[in-house]
């Protein structure tokens, strides 16, 4: 079992497609959002059933000229560590979602 | 890829997404190194437990020593968030802390008046053994965001 990163890729753009869609950015929103995404994120993650502990993260931001600007560094088992990173956009929002697997 | 035609995920909805990930795990290596054998170590929890106190203020020393007189400028600030992961990251290998892996997340962007932003992360972990540090750094014309999970490796 190695962490297989088109799976979690498909499930991350499927959680911010059913959470987010082609909704416009809503301040009120937001937080809502961002919890139901790594909600969704996680809770299909744990679904798979694989031996690995996870780290989803999910970064939400209006577009409006904004710049950002996001890295990781990771100290761990390149054979069984694996991470992704989906970068997500609909008219008025940017979404990054990153999901870290650490096999145990 | 089958299925991946850019075209048709416009067409699906107003939204598009790009995916990046590093290699896929085991394919990098021209001679790949066999499976490693761990023995048992009879351990059942960490010995040394990660200092989160020290590390959030590792954080705060790496970013304010960083980007306490800087502006935010596009290619600047790509430099900086790969920098300040490596020094971040090198800094907490320092403290010898065994048996625990690190990932360090870095996010610098832009202050406007009207920029709204939320970061959250939620993670399926050991809570008695897992942890995390933060750090979230603000001058004139940019934020930083700093954080660190240590997850121990049985």
């Amino acid at each position: 079992t190695a962490f297989v990163v088109e799976d979690i890729s498909n499930i991350i753009k499927e959680a911010v497609d059913t959470t987010i869609g082609s909704s416009p950015f809503q301040t009120a929103r937001v937080n809502a959002w961002t919890s139901a995404v790594v909600e969704t994120c996680l809770s299909q993650l744990a679904k798979l059933g694989k031996p690995f502990k996870y780290i989803v993260t999910c970064i939400v931001m209006q577009k409006n000229g904004a710049g950002l600007h996001a890295a990781s560094s990771c100290f761990w088992d390149n054979t069984t560590d694996g991470s992704c990173t989906l970068r997500w956009e609909n008219k008025t929002t940017y979404c990054i979602v990153s999901v870290f697997g650490l096999g145990l | 890829m089958p299925g991946f035609d850019p075209a048709l995920e416009l067409q699906r909805g107003s939204s598009i997404s790009t995916v990046s990930y590093i290699d896929e795990p085991g394919q990098h290596d021209e001679n790949p190194r066999p499976a490693v054998q761990m023995e048992n170590t009879y351990q059942l929890g960490p010995v040394k437990r990660f200092p989160v106190l020290t590390v959030n203020n590792i954080l705060k020393d790496v970013l304010t020593s960083y980007l306490q007189e800087e502006k935010y400028e596009a290619e600047l600030c790509r430099q900086m968030t790969k920098t300040i992961s490596e020094v971040i990251k090198a800094r907490v290998k320092e403290l010898m802390i065994p048996r625990y892996k690190l990932i360090v997340l870095i996010g610098i962007g832009q202050l406007s008046e009207q920029n709204n932003l939320r970061i959250a992360s939620r993670c399926l972990w050991d809570p008695s053994s897992d942890t995390f540090a933060s750090y979230a750094f603000k001058n004139s014309s940019l934020f930083a965001v700093a954080n660190v999970y240590a997850v121990y490796f049985e």
